[in-house]
C-alpha cells in the first residue's frame, strides 16, 4: 500500500487538488464562505496597493480635470445658482412637511425608528471575475462593517455586504444577477422585487398585475427584506409590461446609481448577526 | 521558483486589474490575467508544479471575486491539466501562437464557469451568462501578447546556465 502510494503520489497529489475544489463547490459553493486567515492575509496585503493605486490614478485624472473645468465655471456657475434657489424652495416646503409629519406622529404615538450607524467608505477596486459584480470598500471590521450590513450613496441604494475583514469589505452590487431587493412604488406603495441582470437596468417582478404602476415612478425599498433599509432609493420604472393574462406585470428599473462610476458610499444597516436573536455584531465576522 | 513568480504575479496583475476596471467604468468586459498565466504554466511547468501553481492562481481569483466558491480554483487547475495536453498535438512557439492558445483557454475556462454557474443558481440558461464572452476573450488574448515577454523573461531568469558541475 506504502509503495503503490510512494509510486503514484504525483497524480494523486494532482488529482486531490483537482477534486477537493470541485467538491467544495459543489457542496456548498453557491453560499461562498466565510474569510480563513489566508484570505484575510491576502486581503490584508492586496487593498493597500488597491486603495494607493485608486489615489494614484484618481489624483492625476483630477489634476487634469481641474484645468479644463476651470473653463466652462462661470456658466455653471449660473446655472447652479439657480438650481440652489429651487432647492431652497424645496427644502423650505419640505421643511413644511417635516414638521407636520412630527405634529402627526406625536398625535398618533407613533414609534420613531432609531437610524443606524453611517459608515463612510471609499470604493477601492472591482472584482475580476464579470460574473459576480461586487466591490472593495475601505471600511471593514474594523470600523463596524458587518456581513449583511446595505450600501447606498445620497442617490440610491449600492448593494450588500458579502465579507467583511479587518480594514476592508466586499460589496455585492444591487446589479449582480443573484440580488433581489424587496421594493415598492413610492406613489402607489404597491409591492414588488427587484431582480438584478448582470449590469443595465434591473428588473421588476412579483408585481400584481392588478397594482398601480406607470413608466417613469420612482421605486424606493421596502424594508421588508430585512437588509435594506425603507425608503432608500432604488430607480425608476421603465419599459413597463402590462399583460393580458397572468398573475404579474414586468418593467425594467433604471438604477438610480450607476455602480459602474461608484467612489465613496455610505454602510448602512444591520449585519446578518444582529438579526438572529441574540446576535451580536461580533458574530458576524466568524 | 515558478510557483513563487506565478502567486506574485498574479496577485499583483488580479489588483492592478480590479483597480484599472474602477476607473474605466467596465461592467461586463474583463481580461481572464488568470487564464494567461494557467495557460504558461500549462506549456512550461513539470506537473507538480505547475498543478500547485494553478491551484494557488484559482485561490486568488476566487479570493478575489468576493463571493469565494472554489470554482476558479477548480476551473484553474483542470485547464492546466488540459492544456497540458495540447502540445502534444500542436506546437504552441511564439506570442502569437500563445495568445490564441490563452484565448482556447479562456473560452473554455468561460464556458465552464457559465455551466457550473448555472448549475448552482439555476436563474436564467447558461447561454444568458456568456453574452460578455467574445470581448472576454479578445481582451485576454491582448493581455497574452503583452505578458508573453514578461512571462518569457521571468523564465528565462529562472534557468541556470549549463556548467562543469552540473
Amino acid at each position: 500500500m506504502w509503495s503503490l502510494l510512494k509510486r503514484y503520489y504525483r497524480p494523486l497529489f494532482v488529482g486531490f487538488l483537482l477534486l477537493a475544489p470541485l467538491g467544495a463547490f459543489l457542496l456548498g459553493g453557491s453560499k461562498g464562505r466565510g474569510p480563513n486567515f489566508i484570505d484575510r492575509a491576502i486581503i490584508a496585503v492586496t487593498s493597500p496597493v488597491q486603495q494607493g493605486l485608486t489615489s494614484a490614478i484618481e489624483g492625476a485624472v483630477a489634476a487634469g480635470q481641474n484645468y479644463l473645468d476651470l473653463r466652462g465655471v462661470r456658466r455653471e456657475n449660473d446655472a447652479l445658482r439657480l438650481e440652489n434657489l429651487q432647492l431652497r424652495a424645496a427644502v423650505q416646503a419640505l421643511g413644511e412637511s417635516r414638521m407636520e409629519n412630527e405634529r402627526l406622529r406625536k398625535l398618533l404615538n407613533y414609534a420613531q425608528a432609531e437610524p443606524g450607524p453611517e459608515i463612510p467608505a471609499r470604493v477601492v477596486g472591482v472584482n475580476p471575475v464579470a460574473k459576480l459584480l461586487s466591490v472593495r470598500i475601505s471600511s471593514g471590521e474594523q470600523q463596524g462593517v458587518f456581513r449583511g450590513m446595505s450600501v447606498v450613496t445620497p442617490d440610491g441604494i449600492v448593494g450588500q455586504v458579502i465579507r467583511a475583514t479587518g480594514g476592508y469589505a466586499d460589496v455585492a452590487l444591487v446589479t449582480d444577477p443573484q440580488s433581489r431587493v424587496a421594493v415598492r412604488v413610492q406613489r402607489s406603495r404597491a409591492r414588488g422585487t427587484a431582480a438584478g441582470t448582470g449590469g443595465g437596468p434591473l428588473k421588476l417582478e412579483n408585481m400584481l398585475r392588478t397594482e398601480d404602476v406607470e413608466d417613469g415612478d420612482l421605486i424606493i425599498t421596502a424594508g421588508t427584506d430585512g437588509i435594506y433599509p425603507p425608503g432608500v432609493v432604488v430607480g425608476r420604472v421603465t419599459n413597463l409590461e402590462k399583460k393580458e393574462h397572468g398573475m404579474f406585470q414586468g418593467a425594467d428599473i433604471v438604477p438610480a446609481v450607476d455602480t459602474s462610476k461608484l467612489e465613496e458610499v455610505l454602510v448602512v444597516g444591520s449585519p446578518y448577526s444582529a438579526m438572529a436573536p441574540g446576535g451580536t455584531a461580533e458574530g458576524a465576522s466568524k | 521558483m515558478k510557483f513563487l513568480v506565478s502567486v506574485a504575479l498574479a496577485l499583483a496583475l488580479l489588483t492592478l486589474e480590479s483597480v484599472l476596471v474602477k476607473q474605466a467604468g467596465l461592467e461586463l468586459g474583463r481580461v481572464d490575467v488568470t487564464v494567461v498565466l494557467v495557460a504558461f504554466l500549462a506549456l512550461r511547468a513539470t506537473l507538480m508544479e505547475g498543478a500547485i501553481s494553478a491551484f494557488s492562481v484559482g485561490y486568488l481569483l476566487d479570493l478575489m471575486s468576493g463571493q469565494p466558491t472554489w470554482l476558479y480554483t477548480f476551473l484553474a487547475v483542470f485547464i492546466f491539466l488540459v492544456g497540458r495536453l495540447v502540445p502534444t498535438f500542436v506546437e504552441v512557439r511564439g506570442a502569437l501562437a500563445f495568445a490564441l492558445f490563452s484565448m482556447a483557454a479562456d473560452v473554455g475556462h468561460s464556458l465552464l464557469a457559465s455551466f457550473f454557474t448555472w448549475l448552482t443558481v439555476k436563474e436564467d440558461g447558461p447561454g444568458s451568462q456568456l453574452a460578455e464572452m467574445p470581448l472576454q476573450v479578445a481582451l485576454t488574448g491582448l493581455a497574452a501578447l503583452a505578458l508573453f515577454p514578461l512571462l518569457r523573461r521571468f523564465e528565462a531568469s529562472q534557468e541556470r546556465p549549463a556548467g562543469l558541475l552540473r
